[in-house]
């Protein structure tokens, strides 16, 4: 775990957001500072995904500013240079399936970042042997387990090599033993101090690697404090009664 | 590749295999029906062939010309049917329906017998020479009109094959900064034409078969050929059931191409 320095990384400021009447988020303000790890839980269809996907902006809002990097979210330039900036891990993997794991990991390198295909190709060997399935290059993603397709996710997204990852529930839609090896990567890149946004409930992953966690209901921030602190002495109702329901 | 193998060691599998295949025996069939024909009787069946057969070439000239056309105007309706741009949508919502409405054979007349007249008054008004002595040529106002018409159908296939890619699979390629038009390109457009290409097949067999409709404005297909014939000779029957049968050699064929297409495509796709 590192100190934050003074300057965020991820500014947020009283963002809304809403679908027509359902409000989303109702003024949401965080800042996550380089190399921290925050973990945001709260109940199902309380923000946090809305939220994540807002910080590249995969997702528009109505009021509020979000600034990546120094970068306010306003431009279509703007918000391209920031998503090269962000990397995401999606609950479904959302791999692509006409292209071999090697060519998941190298496509954006190569149309994004204009690298060669050779230097796209190393760099993705090297990744791919860092999550740990490097023999796994030719295959389709339909011939993986889903741990192995999430964990080709992460390789694609630090392909990129952002300054931040977002993961939006990332081990929800694994089998139960594959939860760990797709944790163990992640646990890895907090060690190795990536900032990283994740939408989880596995608190396991909070105590071992979050510097803060954050609970959201209803599209506010109800509370957020080191996870040990906030798991075992929260103050405000709302959390003591989420978190009696997951514990 | 792997679970093709494991397939096949399904017995049904090979079966199944093995039907798909054995279609061809129909297209053999009429082969051999057409060649016993002219074999046997060549007055008047292989005076027939030999009589239509430059009709055979426009037609298949005829056919794919506008198909190729088809499938790149097809593809930008289908983008501009799905694009941000408010006009660029509406306008090509507008020609869809447009051509989706009227009958493919009044689109033809109207290419070949009012858009010339169209031009030329338009000419004679801004005194424009070259407009004023506008003349159609056939076969580019009938390649024109199936464009058209087919263009408009094939943007639906393309539409509904792109919409079938799931949301995430866009999602994913902008979040690794890729541009609406590099996740078109890459990542939405090569997994919609997997999906797209059996409906994209079945548009190239009907195209063959309405390119007969280009007969009456002028263009010397095999349709047009086989009624000079029967003109001349007045064989109503020998002539139409060989005309027919020739068309039947071409849409088998074309069918039995577009299912191995197929075949390859998804087994390789695994």
């Amino acid at each position: 775990m590192t100190t934050p320095s003074p300057t965020p990384i991820i500014q947020i400021e009283n963002l809304h957001k809403h679908y027509g009447e359902t409000a989303a988020l109702n003024g949401v303000s965080l800042n996550v500072y380089p190399g921290e790890v925050v973990l945001i839980i709260g109940p199902s269809g309380s923000g946090k995904s809305t939220l994540l996907r807002c910080i590249n902006r995969l997702e528009t809002f109505q009021a509020g500013s979000v600034c990546v990097d120094d970068i306010p979210l306003t431009t279509a330039e703007n918000i391209n240079a920031i998503r090269t900036e962000v990397g995401m891990v999606f609950q479904s993997f959302n791999l692509f399936p006409h292209l071999t794991v090697l060519e998941n990991v190298t496509i954006a390198q190569k149309v994004v970042r204009k690298r060669s295909p050779e230097e796209a190709e190393e760099i993705g060997r090297a990744l791919l042997a860092k999550v740990g399935i490097p023999e796994k290059e030719n295959d389709y993603p339909g011939q993986l387990s889903g741990g192995q397709q999430q964990r080709v996710a992460i390789a694609r997204a630090l392909a990129m090599n952002p300054k931040i990852m977002l993961f939006d529930e990332p081990t929800s839609a694994l089998d139960p033993e594959m939860i760990q090896e797709v944790l163990d990567v992640m646990l890895q890149l907090a060690k190795e101090g990536m900032t990283m946004v994740v939408v989880s409930h596995e608190m396991g992953f909070a105590r071992a690697a979050a510097d803060r966690a954050v609970l959201m209901d209803e599209g506010l921030i109800v509370e957020e404090a080191v996870p040990d602190v906030l798991f075992s002495n929260p103050t405000q109702d709302r959390t003591k009664a989420f978190l009696s329901k997951i514990l | 590749m792997q679970i093709r193998k494991e397939l096949e060691k399904v017995p049904g599998f090979e079966v199944a295999n093995h039907q798909i295949d054995s279609w061809w025996w129909l297209v053999a069939a009429v082969v051999a029906i057409v060649a016993l024909l002219a074999g046997l009787e060549p007055d008047p069946y292989w005076r027939i062939i030999k009589f239509v057969s430059d009709g055979l070439l426009v037609t298949v000239g005829v056919t794919i010309t506008a198909f190729i056309l088809t499938l790149v105007l097809g593809l930008l309706t289908a983008l501009g049917r799905l694009s941000n741009n408010g006009f660029v949508r509406w306008f090509t919502t507008i020609y869809v329906e447009v051509a989706r409405g009227v009958p493919l054979l009044v689109q033809l007349l109207f290419w070949y017998f009012a858009f010339p007249s169209i031009i030329q008054a338009l000419g004679r008004l801004i005194s424009y020479e070259p407009f004023e002595h506008y003349l159609a040529n056939p076969f580019v106002m009938a390649i024109l009109g199936l464009t058209f018409c087919y263009s408009a159908y094939m943007s639906e296939i393309y539409r509904a094959g792109i919409q079938s890619v799931p949301k995430g699979q866009n999602e994913a390629a902008r979040s690794l900064g890729m541009t609406h038009n590099q996740s078109m390109r890459y990542v939405i457009l090569p997994q919609a034409f997997r999906t797209v290409l059996p409906p994209v097949g079945n548009e190239f067999i009907s195209l063959l078969k309405d390119s007969s409709l280009v007969s009456v404005v002028s263009v010397a297909d095999i349709t047009r050929r086989g009624r000079e014939f029967m003109a001349a000779s007045f064989l109503p029957v020998e002539t139409w059931m060989m005309i027919a049968l020739i068309y039947l050699i071409m849409t088998l064929i074309s069918a039995r191409v577009v299912a191995w297409i197929e075949r390859k495509t998804q087994t390789e796709a695994r």
